[in-house]
């Protein structure tokens, strides 16, 4: 009987092969369809335009400060790919992965298309700005507060303008990463806050905790310089780099020697290598001498956990490898004594003889006017200070989302309920916009005029112009600098009636100055579209020098550990994420971390020996509970981290940042402990300590990487020494 | 035993027939004339008035052919150019339609009819210059290879099959490398050229 013998299994069998046949024959013809799609044509067509061949336009990138130029691709009036300026003198020609994504920070599919008030009603321009104009009125300007990014070039003038209408002098600029306190410590120690460093000079560098190569100042140009450093281009030799920090970065991998000093004590190794190289013959004038005299190596080896014999090599190493570049950077200032950390290092810096050689003078845009303002977290305090007071009625936020970054100590969220109308100027709806009772949505920085100086320029001064790459994808978006033109045209709008648009207002202010900008000579016109043509313009520089002010540096005593809370967290910025801002991109959540390769996640890194003790496993979820928060995620076992310290990426947990970003990883700035650098204010980044508990739930870590450790699938294709077997004096 | 023969033959029997069935409906490769449908317009544009009557060079509208991987649209300015100054057809329905546009400045939006899939690349450019500008050939009969005989048509309609087999019968065959020499050359016939 057929019915038996011929059962369901073999039916589906039957069922299956025979669906296989049709596929397999079905391949291989697709028809040309006729009349399916529509081509549009030109109403005009501009000369250069060739359907199918791509024009390239300099602009600059506006990902994050540093101000590189960049020339995007434009093909059928579509923005499609950036690539860095040749001629800009920050990033010659080259661009970072995070600059790369500004293209899709243009497309963004979640960008705010149109003004809106808190409810979520669409409103016109004319009415959103007239709420803007009927809530001021009657506002004092100490009522009023302006939030920031940070600023620099014709938007900040404008700024200055709008609040000098208003009577306010409450602009705050914040940036929730920002190397705030080695700024103010370099301010100190050479006279100032960025002095040009010259990698690509130095026979070795030492950094403390400096990601230059990964989100530090100005990545895309230390990396260039990094090149020319281990090329031996300028220094005549191979370039040695040592890396000290309690958690690697890019910049760590790529050294030749990684050292994960105690958590905070960079700036007593700092100190004890002074009192080495002085004992080793170096000159040290006799007041530091004596200032450093305490530290000797047995003292500091015990204080940092590297050994003395460590130690000693270092000091050899900085000894005979003239000139060398001390740097510190975010690894050394995140503490209470941050301050301290950063002036050791420069002292260390000055002890070396190196300022003049690897420290330079800097070079500077000879418009003050345009200087970038370049905020930290005191910024950030001030503004929150004034909420909680119940001082402002009116404030505006710009390039910041204080809501996500603001640890939750300050209570900002509530504080921000104090004012009675909050307006936000945005691209999307993120968690400071979704507290606003008026939206203003902002072109994308394809789309949008403006001008960039940035902080750090190691040559060549020059202001970047940023110039539309294409028409706007909503006709409903405006740039920054077009906003705030009409809103100062509110109060003053004698002043500025010449002004039809930003446009109009940026060419003017750039074209009077033609004379000083090289374009002497030249009419209106012709200069305008040199200056468009380059995308930046070069200043020449205004005269900076650098002062060697040694002073003794007093480090305070080691705080015991807190035993209910015995690990550091030392959280991590990512080279893509930095504060968070970009999380919408896809491009980045999928570009893997550069260390531990995971993707579209927040992960809890620790020491293998940490992990055993704890009984974590890789892919455990961890709840990391300090005093002032806690946040969940998935455990990342990393033999790069000391034992005694946890690392947690900042960026991810977005509540409202759109599609991308919504729900992915955890918040780490929400559980940062209230401890503020003693000298500047700046909120410690790195004085959080916290427990972790595993919260029985395991997941499949995603990643790029292997099996832990790598097995290398048997082929001994890196080989591998234990760290204590290498000898370091080998690559003096 | 007899379990497993019968469901093998009932297998291959389905499996042959199932494949033979698909084997009726995969066309043979046609290199042979493939009128395209008739495609609604726009604006229905008389080739046959430009091409033939006035004898104006494809190029002349289709620019972008010899620069470009796309000979493109010309721009509606290109038109106007011309008709602004002929008197005696501005008040033509199609003229009349064409100017509405320029007042308006409205491109217009035209029915693709050689609309390849997206995984062929096809290059105006290299076609052109391997024809015209090395062959010396005549630009009408060029074009013709693959747009079919555009001066006798009125709006565009495709002529030819544009699969990948009818392109192949042309890159097979053997083309002298300019118009004097003797030596010749085939079209390459390497995957990635057009599927890139």
């Amino acid at each position: 009987m057929i019915e038996n013998e011929f059962n369901r299994r073999d039916f589906l069998k039957v069922l299956g092969w025979s669906g296989a046949a049709v596929a397999v024959s079905g391949c291989g013809f697709t028809s040309v369809q006729d009349g399916a799609e529509t081509v549009v044509s030109y109403v005009e067509a501009n000369e250069y335009m060739v359907p199918g061949i791509g024009v390239y336009f300099n602009s600059t990138c506006a990902q994050c400060d540093a101000g590189c130029g960049i020339s995007g691709k434009v093909r059928e009036g579509r923005v499609l790919k950036l690539e860095g300026n040749a001629a800009s003198s920050i990033n010659r020609g080259r661009l970072c992965g995070l600059g790369q994504a500004g293209v899709q920070a243009h497309y963004n599919p979640d960008r705010v298309t149109e003004p809106r008030t808190g409810k979520g009603e669409k409103l016109d321009w004319e009415k959103a700005l007239g709420q803007v104009k009927e809530k001021l009125t009657g506002v004092s300007g100490d009522e009023i507060a302006f939030l920031t990014g940070n600023l620099s070039g014709h938007l900040k003038v404008l700024l200055g303008n709008y609040m000098d209408a208003l009577g306010s002098k409450n602009h705050y600029v914040y940036d929730a990463v920002a190397p705030a306190v080695v700024r103010a410590a370099n301010k100190k120690a050479y006279g100032s806050e960025m002095p040009a460093l010259r990698l690509d000079k130095a026979k070795v560098i030492v950094s403390f905790g400096a990601d230059f190569l990964g989100s530090w100042v100005s990545p895309v140009n230390f990396s260039q310089q990094y090149a020319q450093f281990r090329k031996g281009v300028n220094n005549g030799g191979r370039g040695v780099l040592v890396q000290i920090e309690p958690k690697m970065t890019l910049t760590g991998a790529n050294a030749d020697r990684w050292i994960p000093a105690n958590p905070g004590t960079e700036g007593v190794l700092a100190l004890g290598l002074i009192n080495a190289l002085g004992a080793a013959g170096v000159s040290v004038p006799s007041d530091i001498a004596a200032s450093v005299s305490a530290y000797g190596v047995d003292r500091v080896s015990k204080e940092t956990g590297v050994s003395a014999e460590q130690i000693q090599k270092l000091a050899t190493v900085l000894k005979e490898r003239s000139p060398s570049l001390v740097i510190a950077g975010g690894g050394a200032e995140g503490y209470a004594h941050g301050s301290q950390n950063a002036a050791a290092v420069a002292l260390l810096n000055q002890v070396l003889g190196n300022v003049g050689k690897t420290v330079e003078a800097p070079s500077v845009v000879p418009f003050p006017q345009l200087a970038p303002t370049a905020g930290g977290t005191t910024g950030l305090k001030a503004f929150n200070d004034g909420l909680a007071a119940g001082k402002f009625k009116v404030v505006f936020t710009l390039g910041a989302n204080p809501v996500y970054s603001a640890p939750a100590f300050m209570k900002l969220s509530d504080n921000l309920k104090k004012a009675s109308f909050k307006v936000a100027l945005t691209d999307a709806i993120d968690e400071t916009a979704a507290q606003a009772d008026l939206v203003l949505p902002l072109d994308s920085a394809m789309e949008s005029w403006g001008s960039l100086v940035a902080e750090y320029q190691a040559d060549d001064a020059q202001i970047g112009i940023q110039q539309p790459l294409m028409e706007r994808l909503y006709d409903n978006t405006r740039s920054a600098g077009d906003i705030l033109l009409s809103l100062v045209k509110q109060q003053k709008a004698d002043d500025y009636k010449a002004f039809e648009d930003y446009y109009a207002y940026l060419r003017g202010a750039v074209v009077q100055a033609k004379g000083a900008l090289g374009g002497a000579g030249m009419d209106d016109d012709e200069f305008w579209n040199t200056v468009l043509s380059n995308g930046i313009v070069k200043t020449g520089n205004a005269s900076s020098s650098l002062r060697a002010s040694a002073a003794a540096v007093a480090l305070p005593a080691a705080v015991a550990a807190d035993s209910a809370f015995p690990l550091r967290l030392l959280p991590y910025v990512q080279p893509s994420f930095r504060d968070g801002r970009h999380a919408n991109l896809p491009w980045l959540q999928e570009s893997p971390d550069p260390l531990t390769t995971i993707v579209w996640d927040s992960w809890v890194e620790m020491h293998p020996r940490t992990a055993a003790k704890l009984g974590v496993v890789e892919g455990d979820i961890v709840e990391v509970a300090s005093k002032s928060g806690s946040i969940k995620a998935q455990a990342y076992i990393f033999p790069g981290i000391h034992p005694d310290a946890v690392s947690v990426p900042f960026g991810n947990g977005h509540t409202t940042l759109g599609r991308y970003a919504n729900g992915v990883g955890a918040n780490v700035f929400q559980m940062l402990d209230p401890v503020f650098d003693q000298e500047t204010g700046e909120l410690a980044i790195n004085e959080t300590h916290v427990k972790i508990s595993k919260v029985g739930q395991r997941v499949i870590v995603i990643k790029d990487e292997g099996a832990a450790g790598g097995s290398q699938a048997g082929k001994k294709i890196a080989g591998r020494v234990a760290s204590n077997k290498i000898d370091l004096s080998k690559e003096v | 035993m007899r379990h497993i023969l019968r469901l093998s033959i009932l297998l291959i029997g389905l499996f042959a027939s199932s494949a033979s069935f698909s084997a009726d409906t995969l066309p043979p490769v046609n290199t042979a004339d493939d009128l395209g449908p008739q495609v609604d317009q726009p604006i229905e544009f008389p080739h046959n008035r430009h091409a033939k009557d006035m004898g104006i060079n494809c190029m002349y509208c289709h620019t972008y052919a010899r620069r470009a991987p796309v000979a493109g649209i010309p721009p509606l300015q290109k038109c106007m150019g011309c008709h602004n100054g002929i008197e005696s057809v501005k008040d033509k329905p199609r003229i009349k339609e064409l100017f509405k546009h320029w007042e308006e400045k409205k491109p217009i939006a035209w029915k693709k009819v050689h609309d390849l899939p997206d995984y062929v690349r096809f290059n105006h450019e290299r076609h052109v210059k391997r024809f015209i500008v090395q062959q010396d050939k005549p630009v009408q009969e060029v074009c013709g290879y693959c747009h079919g005989d555009v001066k006798e048509g009125t709006v565009a309609r495709r002529q030819k099959p544009l699969s990948m087999g009818w392109c192949v019968s042309c890159h097979e065959k053997a083309h002298p490398t300019d118009k004097t020499a003797q030596a010749t050359a085939q079209g390459p016939n390497d995957c990635w050229q057009c599927h890139k």
